[in-house]
């Protein structure tokens, strides 16, 4: 059972008032076992203890002085994120969540952008907060996930253990709880300012029938709104048991670990377990499902991008239900899911209740209490996607008329990949521009790998002797490779031996 | 090593084992995804008894590569 929640204060005071003593959250650890080697156990924390731990560091935080300011954290899905999440969020304070896999140059540019004075970081990550220490200037805390004190850095969880139990602040819904950067159409990541009411009514409005004690595996990037949305918060709200994939290599196994009853997806996983379930065709179809998910296994919440509805009813024969869904993170994150009491084959589900659709000129626009603020420091962005209220979301589609919404396609320049990131072409197309050997370049998806189709500067080529155009090109992108995160790499290359067409403003024609 | 890494590949992707050169790149030359390649890796670490890195693996890009990446860890 769902009931709605206004701040993310009160969606875990609730469930803790509700569901205390049972597990909220499952995760691996490693201790010595015999013989030294080292042996994987799991740790449970319950929901009185995640209330507990998030409450001190609250108190923690506001003893430092850093109640009301923005706190980021980096680093990958751990009992200690999430702990600091709430811990940062019920303090009154700003989260501002990091992608762990952006270079550090670029985690500490958005550190600046996002005026951010504490840094929460985990040990993976040390290398990026020695780095924000020096360069960011606002930056006045380093905090580790540890529990002991590093060099130049707290640690978090001696913080917990020394500070008093809460502080008696309890946010407001228009409070601003979360900063989320997503990538922007021209080229500059936007920064999505998201309410306490934004997230904590996307997280609870819509009654999915999920019982208390569901289990739940999380495997995607928390720092997306729809981890952080779908699998962390209404997780908590319905009182599931959240248990954390520790590494993307590990998923197959960490579902024979934890035996979750439904896991968050994004269509990229979800092709690449039909084929495991492919796999074996003379074997009966429910051992099939117990080999690969496991007899406990029913749900698969699919959405970030484009799935393939053919599926859905491939699962199906395994017992398996897919329900796809559509979100942004501008609107923290879901806009329509099709759920077990409502769905239809092709569909992206119907609009959620605290949320209404119109469509202008193919447009979806959406309006309701999930629509963000608007862009952190960014009026003329802001002033582009809202409109009286209405988030343009860039997409098109249309509503049937049973009120299921459908997409058609893309009005915006994004490349979303399978795996549910956007991913600015512009960007890439700016830093491969930096190089004199590249005259224009187009970036797009091409089969669901990242293209760049490139027209040289023949002149420059011809000064430098270079005679094999495709080799040179391509070292240019894999050195640019190299610096970023895997779901921005081109894997793709064309080279073009005429300019690219352009439009009446000398830009490119993309389409 | 090389062999068994083959043995791993052609599970994941529509490939001919002996299609499988040590410069073949996982992404744009045998077909993997990016999440295909991250569950193939899960898959060498049960066989080969392994931990691997994931931030490590993300720069691994031929056969070659992760024949020489796993070589150390074994």
């Amino acid at each position: 059972m769902n009931e709605l929640r206004s701040t993310i204060y009160e969606l875990l005071v609730k469930s803790e008032e509700a569901y205390g003593t049972r597990d909220a959250i499952r995760y691996k650890v490693k201790d010595a076992g015999e013989g030294g080697r080292k042996e994987t156990k799991v740790q449970t924390k319950t929901y009185t203890q995640l209330r507990e731990d998030s409450e001190h560091f609250s108190a923690a935080l506001a003893e430092l002085g850093e109640q009301g300011k923005h706190i980021a954290i980096v680093g990958a899905t751990s009992y200690g994120w999430i702990t600091a999440y709430y811990g940062i969020v019920n303090s009154g304070s700003v989260a501002v969540p990091l992608d762990a896999n952006l270079p550090a140059e670029d985690l500490c540019e958005l550190i600046d952008r996002a005026d951010v004075t504490t840094l929460v970081y985990d040990e993976p990550k040390a290398s990026v907060a020695q780095m924000a220490a020096e360069r960011c200037g606002r930056l006045k805390h380093l905090i580790a996930m540890e529990e002991t004190a590093v060099s130049g850095a707290l640690s978090m969880w001696e913080l917990i253990a020394k500070a008093p139990a809460g502080i008696g602040c309890e946010p407001r819904p228009e409070d601003l709880a979360t900063i989320m950067f997503t990538s922007g159409t021209t080229g500059k990541s936007k920064g999505v300012m998201l309410t306490h009411r934004n997230l904590a009514e996307n997280a609870t409005a819509l009654d999915m029938g999920y019982e208390p004690g569901t289990v739940l595996m999380t495997v995607l990037p928390i720092h997306h709104a729809y981890c952080l949305s779908m699998d962390i918060l209404k997780g908590t709200s319905v009182g599931a048991v959240i248990c954390i994939n520790d590494s993307l290599l590990r998923v197959a196994r960490n579902i024979k670990l934890f035996e979750p009853n439904m896991i968050l997806m994004v269509p990229l996983m979800v092709e690449t377990l039909a084929k495991k379930l492919e796999e074996a065709t003379f074997i009966p179809a429910p051992l099939v499902k117990a080999k690969v998910f496991g007899k406990q296994f029913h749900t698969i919440c699919c959405g970030g991008a484009y799935l393939n509805p053919a599926y859905i009813d491939l699962f199906k024969k395994y017992g398996i239900t897919i329900l796809q869904g559509y979100g942004m993170t501008e609107c923290a994150p879901v806009i329509s899911t099709n759920c077990n009491s409502a769905s239809k084959a092709g569909s992206i589900g119907k609009c959620m209740p605290n949320c209404e659709v119109k469509i202008v000129d193919e447009e979806i626009r959406v309006k309701g209490t999930s629509v963000m603020r608007g862009y952190y420091k960014m009026p003329e962005e802001t002033a582009q996607t809202l409109e009286d209220g209405w988030l343009k979301t860039g997409d098109l589609g249309y509503v049937d008329e049973d009120g299921f919404l459908f997409l058609t396609g893309r009005k915006k320049n994004l490349i979303i990949t399978p795996n549910g990131e956007n991913v600015s072409p512009e960007e890439i197309e700016n830093k491969l521009g930096a190089n004199r050997l590249i005259q224009e370049v187009l970036v797009r998806d091409h089969e669901g790998v990242i293209e760049a189709e490139i027209f040289p500067d023949l002149e420059y080529a011809s000064k430098k002797k270079i005679k094999d155009m495709q080799g040179e090109l391509q070292s240019i992108i894999d050195a640019y490779n190299k610096t970023a995160p895997l779901y921005k790499r081109v894997f793709s290359l064309k080279v073009r031996d005429v300019e690219f067409e352009k439009n009446t403003t000398k830009k490119i024609k993309r389409f | 090593m090389l062999e068994q890494l083959k043995d791993i590949i052609v599970n994941y992707v529509e490939v001919k084992k002996e299609d499988i050169r040590p410069e073949s790149r996982f992404i744009e030359d045998l077909g993997f995804t990016s999440f295909d390649f991250m569950s193939m890796l899960g898959e060498v670490e049960d066989v080969l008894d392994v931990e691997i890195d994931q931030a490590e693996a993300a720069n691994i890009r031929t056969v070659q590569e992760a024949v020489d990446y796993l070589s150390k860890l074994a």
